[in-house]
């Protein structure tokens, strides 16, 4: 018993209140900031380097679908151009806005539609489908639930059938081999479900893009309601992203 | 044993590997395992030469690396099982069937390793199967009751008792090693970083040792001891993550959501250093990305004396509770023996009484000066696996803090030199769930010819299978978690 209260003694108060604000280590690698200068002559350094060819240069813009957030482009602008703020609010409801451009300052994604706001707005169940995730994003999922960032609180949980789900998050590019079973499992869910893919191998396929052994028919097929960029994306995130697409705040 | 001795990370030309007849190979590599050597690894020297296979065994009391090589019949490739005498061989040699198409005779039991429900020849897999009254058969996976990876687990049991459980896994396959050979090297490093990424600077670790090694590149005191600082970081918030889980699998939850907020604290020191919560970016050819100011270095300290004092509390309240160890002891055992003769490495292995660590008996980088003290516990039951999950983290934070202390100057990083032709080296680290091998080749022309990773998933996920035999089903959870394996490592 004195084990106990001593241990919850030790816990104070871990979670993180606001997480609207929660400031984020100095190097955390979030939103890039791209500066309204000009590239020095036929400069593609950074858009060479990418390792998953997220940059187009003349001018400069990033897609965060494919962004693994390594610095490398940063690194190699001569110009300084590109630069990596803090902000981790990047969720967004439309593949086009994860194109970063130098007007780009912010990233929210839309309100969901009212009938989804009125089903889910207050309590959202969702189903998690590893597809080839190296476990990075399944971490962050995972933290989600600790008491520091504490999801439920919001009246979002991670439930263990598909058929107690609203929708379901899918972390990897999906590989060959889980492609059906993650049909199975979408076709568990009941209607009206969600569609959420977190971190840049579900978006895009990320680094494993050019795989041979990765089959992402099912994206093609189905309407994704949210797109989380990072590898992996950070909790706050997530729960920044749903928060304001089911207009929560 | 006819082999050319390397140690870990030390590069070697590709012409000096002996190549042996069939027989003799045989003979050479039986010679090694009798000896007392474990095999690492067993990879023809590129995709397109499966006839050139090499074995490549580790002894740990000398710290040398035996690699063997062996031309086989390229129109007919046989391959005289050793996994009746040597069961450790037993998945290298599935492996090698299925990824080159090896026949192999007398097998005891060819399964599939990455694909789904066949094995070498297109013929389809039948799990295997127990018969008899009151006999019966539970199928899980591969989605499971949780945030967690996918993998198929089929039981035959007896009432709630665990005859066999065989683990069929490859549903994460990407296809990474192929990817490796075709890659540039901004997109090697963070591929590397991709393999689990709960490992993700063990990985990264060994491929930037192995693709320095080909380059002779030397790295800098001060980096090598941030790099190993950032291992002994990733491996006290995974043993932390780990604790959390089984204490979550019996309902102990105040344990478990303490393990969770220390653990935060932890990757949150990592994120200081650079960015990334798992360490991603950190590691560049050469060095490391990121340096070390005071600032950071208190806050480090800080956070890890919070977690050093706390979990001590926590352990004292998990591993007192009569509850808890009722659940831990005497639950999934895996015998001593059983454990060597399969080859079990890392945590695992250490758990069931073997002295088995990389750091020590293999020793790279920081680990060269500063040692670790290798920690192990006999039980090899559930109970010696979290106990020395929380004696690991005591002594990472012990290395890490005593690092941090006594940080060396100079640069972080030195420059890069091109991979040198026709080189080869085995790089071995230490990951935070045991021996983590990287084999890589180069060609004629200084690219990457062969990639060959090893997770110590690959050997521990048939120790799971172990304890679960005779073990109730409803402690499959528990033994899972006190295992902890990977399944992207394992896939690749």
């Amino acid at each position: 018993m004195k084990d106990a209260i001593k241990v919850r003694i030790l816990q104070r108060d871990p979670v993180v209140h606001d997480v609207r604000n929660a400031s984020l280590p100095p190097l955390f690698r979030g939103l890039p900031i791209i500066d309204d200068k000009v590239c020095a002559d036929g400069c593609k350094k950074c858009a060479e380097v990418c390792p998953t060819n997220a940059i187009t240069t003349n001018p400069v813009s990033i897609d965060l679908g494919l962004c693994v957030f390594c610095p490398l482009c940063e690194e190699s602008c001569p110009e300084k151009i590109i630069h990596f703020s803090n902000d981790c609010h990047l969720s967004a409801s439309t593949r086009e806005q994860l194109t970063v451009t130098k007007d780009t300052k912010y990233i929210t994604p839309e309100k969901a539609s009212e009938k989804i706001i009125k089903y889910f707005g207050k309590s959202l169940k969702l189903r998690q489908v590893s597809a080839g995730g190296c476990n990075g994003c399944e971490l962050e999922l995972n933290a989600l639930s600790n008491v520091n960032f504490d999801m439920g609180r919001f009246g979002i949980e991670f439930v263990a059938s598909p058929r107690h789900a609203d929708g379901i998050v899918i972390t990897g590019p999906i590989t060959k081999n889980m492609a059906r079973a993650n049909e199975i499992c979408f076709e568990a869910v009941p209607n009206p479900k969600i569609i959420i893919l977190f971190g840049a191998c579900a978006i895009s396929g990320g680094i494993f893009k050019e795989s041979k052994e990765i089959e992402r028919k099912f994206l093609e097929e189905n309407k994704i309601d949210l797109y989380i960029p990072g590898c992996p994306p950070h909790p706050l995130t997530f729960i920044n992203g749903l928060i304001d697409w089911l207009d929560k705040k | 044993m006819i082999s050319l001795e390397v140690q870990n990370n030390q590069s070697f030309d590709l012409s000096v590997i002996p190549f042996l007849s069939k027989e003799d190979f045989r003979n050479s590599v039986l010679e090694g395992m009798v000896c007392g050597y474990r095999m690492i690894g067993l990879t023809p020297l590129n995709n397109d030469e499966p006839e050139k296979l090499i074995s490549i065994l580790a002894d740990a009391r000398s710290s040398m690396i035996h690699l063997t090589g062996g031309v086989f019949d390229k129109n007919d490739l046989k391959f005289e099982s050793f996994a009746n005498l040597f069961p450790q061989t037993n998945y290298f040699e599935c492996e090698l069937a299925e990824n080159h198409g090896y026949m192999l005779l007398n097998h005891p039991w060819l399964r599939p390793v990455r694909k789904q429900n066949m094995i070498s020849g297109n013929k389809p897999y039948q799990f295997y199967k127990i018969d008899g009254e009151e006999i019966h058969e539970v199928a899980v996976g591969p989605i499971h009751a949780g945030v967690i990876e996918p993998g198929h687990f089929r039981f035959q049991c007896h009432g709630e008792l665990v005859y066999n459980l065989e683990i069929n896994l490859g549903y994460q396959h990407r296809g990474i090693e192929k990817l490796l050979l075709k890659s540039n090297s901004s997109q090697s490093i963070v591929l590397a970083e991709s393999i689990a990424g709960d490992t993700v600077i063990g990985h990264s670790y060994a491929h930037c040792s192995a693709i320095e090694s080909l380059s002779k590149t030397q790295i800098s005191l001060r980096a090598q001891v941030i790099r190993s600082i950032a291992e002994e970081i990733e491996r006290a918030a995974m043993h932390l993550t780990g604790l959390g889980g089984v204490a979550n699998d019996i309902g102990f939850s105040l344990v478990a959501s303490s393990y969770g907020r220390l653990r935060t604290l932890v990757i949150n020191s990592l994120a200081l250093i650079c960015g990334s919560r798992f360490g991603r970016g950190l590691f560049v050819y050469g060095g490391v990305r990121f340096d070390l100011n005071d600032e950071m270095v208190n806050s480090i300290l800080n956070n890890l004396q919070i977690v050093r004092d706390d979990v001590e509390a926590v352990n004292q309240y998990l591993f007192s509770s009569i509850g808890a160890l009722a659940r831990f002891e005497n639950t999934g055992v895996v015998q001593n023996e059983l454990a060597a003769q399969v080859g079990l490495v890392g945590l695992a292995a250490r758990s069931c009484g073997i002295e088995e660590d990389a750091r020590i008996h293999f020793p790279y980088g920081a680990y060269r000066y500063s040692p670790v003290s290798l920690i192990n516990l006999s039980g090899g039951d559930v109970f010696s696996r979290a106990r020395l999950r929380a004696m690991e983290i005591d002594e990472s934070l012990r290395f890490v803090i005593d690092q941090l202390e006594n940080l060396p100057d100079g640069e972080i990083k030195t420059n890069f030199g091109n991979v040198e032709s026709n080189q080869g080296v085995i790089a071995i680290v230490e990951g935070w769930r045991g021996e983590i091998v990287h084999t890589v080749f180069t060609n004629d022309e200084g690219n990457l010819s062969h990639y060959k990773i090893k997770d110590p998933s690959f050997n521990n996920w048939y120790g799971l299978s172990l304890a679960l035999r005779k073990t109730a089903i409803s402690d499959f959870p528990l033994c899972n978690k006190s295992f902890d394996l990977s399944y992207a490592g394992h896939d690749l």
